[in-house]
């Protein structure tokens, strides 16, 4: 998957900015890495807005990425925890969906 | 330091009203803020207000206050900034009569919730977040936001699911005082601890209630014995994956910041604080942010009961969002309307002698925040 890192620091996102935040000088460029991972923290949504009723309740993870500074807000199937290893599944409807290593 | 005091308050009270209209709530605030200012001439209205075109169908609410108040042709404007559209609308009020545009302005907060279904309102309160992002398309919520929060946050400390009920049991006792809180039920930590799962690890005692309600402040560079010392405010990151810091929300630390350099005290100076604790989790980091604790310690003062009415640092003395209730946009004018209660001597979990006083008011997953500190003079 692609990251964003700033050609004057060392900053790195998911998102690219006009600017970079950290040195407000730098232009982002774009890099790719492996999407494998850790889980940082994560929820398991039982209530869920109305377009996400129907899947609910499902797992937003949000994963620190192995080959970047950067983490990535992910969707998972119930029984994640802290620390586990994951990777890219597929991406749907503009989400990333994230399954067990 | 500002040169703006409150010279009036009002508050509807604050729950399910199906039968009441947004109108109705609103101007019953204003009025009562009016009379208790003494009916001045006002310059100008700002409402905060977050969802009433989304899910109420009106919007004008500025132009509708001078109107059926009978103001006059005067300038108005209706202010979002999602759950912190009161802090800001208060601010917007300071800044213009700072500014010598104006002499007296009435602010305002509404919001009308109860009428919708909970799936709709989660996702109106979804237009907070970006839409062209990755984690929206997630299905990530608040409630959601607040809960990895929290995981980390247990990972990290040695905090867990029975601190975020000492939270919301805390403010629900300091509402069973408040006759204008929407939920003046006792409850225990059992029942909160037991209670459904709405994003794990928040139950339902942990998330803020959808409310219908209304607050208004009259505020004027008239002395009064209420002085508005600063007011500050601050954006963040509108991504949870743009944290540099899952655990500290940096719109909350630097409108802080921003607020005790302009007021010329610190967070020991602070007598009773209202906190936007829209879910447990998060009056715990603002309770840090703000400098009352230390980072990764406000567990250890709530196990302690020092943010209680009868500790050394109150926070939510009115039951706060958890249990005085949220409608939207009301939340930061109510925060005022029990700020100056406090400093007037008048308030419900009163502090003795409490003299200054903090309103942190934050919208979205950390996007903004405002602090307003207000002294008795």
């Amino acid at each position: 998957m692609n990251v964003f890192t700033c050609n004057g620091c060392d900053y790195q996102s998911m998102t690219a900015k006009y600017v970079c935040p950290k040195c407000r000088q730098g232009k982002f460029e774009t890099r790719e890495v492996s999407s494998k991972g850790t889980v940082y923290s994560f929820t398991d949504i039982h209530i869920a807005p109305a377009e996400f009723a129907g899947i609910a309740p499902y797992t937003v993870a949000l994963v620190q990425l192995d080959e970047a500074n950067v983490k990535v807000t992910t969707r998972m199937a119930l029984g994640v925890q802290i620390g586990d290893c994951v990777e890219l599944d597929r991406i749907e409807d503009g989400a990333f969906l994230y399954k067990g290593v | 330091m500002t040169d703006v005091y409150v010279h009036g308050i009002g508050m509807t009270q604050f729950g399910t009203f199906v039968d009441r209209t947004m109108k109705d709530l609103l101007l019953d605030a204003c009025v009562q803020a009016l009379e208790d200012a003494g009916n001045p001439r006002v310059d100008a209205v700002f409402i905060g207000n977050f969802m009433g075109g989304a899910i109420y169908n009106q919007e004008i609410l500025g132009a509708i206050v001078a109107n059926e108040l009978g103001l006059g042709f005067i300038p108005t404007a209706k202010v979002e900034g999602a759950c912190a559209s009161g802090g800001i609308a208060v601010r917007q009020g300071v800044l213009g009569i700072l500014s010598g545009e104006y002499d007296t302005v009435l602010v305002a907060g509404v919001e009308k919730m109860k009428h919708a279904s909970t799936a709709d309102v989660t996702q109106a309160i979804n237009a907070a977040m970006d839409n062209d992002s990755n984690e929206k398309h997630a299905g990530l919520t608040f409630p959601g936001f607040f809960g990895v929060l929290a995981n980390r946050y247990f990972y990290e400390t040695g905090a867990s699911k029975k601190h975020l009920a000492m939270v919301a049991l805390k403010n629900r006792e300091h509402a069973l005082n408040n006759p204008l809180a929407q939920f003046q039920k006792a409850t225990t930590l059992d029942e909160i601890m037991g209670a459904r799962i709405i994003t794990n690890p928040l139950g339902l005692f942990d998330c803020s209630p959808m409310t219908d309600g209304a607050a208004a402040v009259v505020i004027s560079r008239e002395k009064s014995s209420v002085h508005i010392r600063s007011s500050a405010q601050a954006s963040g990151p509108t991504q949870m994956q743009d944290a540099d810091d899952l655990l500290s929300i940096p719109a909350i630390g630097e409108s802080g910041r921003m607020a005790y350099e302009k007021a010329g005290v610190g967070p020991g100076d602070i007598d009773v604080v209202e906190i936007h604790d829209c879910f447990s989790m998060t009056e715990l980091l603002a309770i840090e942010e703000l400098g009352f604790f230390n980072k990764r310690e406000g567990w250890k003062a709530i196990e302690e009961g020092r943010t209680k009415a009868t500790g050394d640092k109150p926070v939510n003395t009115s039951g706060g969002l958890l249990s005085r209730g949220h409608p939207i946009g009301a939340t930061g004018v109510a925060q005022i309307y029990q700020l100056v209660r406090q400093l007037r001597g008048t308030a419900v979990n009163q502090v003795d002698g409490a003299r200054l006083a903090l309103a942190q008011n934050l919208g979205g997953t950390g996007s903004y925040s405002t602090v307003h500190i207000l002294e008795r003079v």
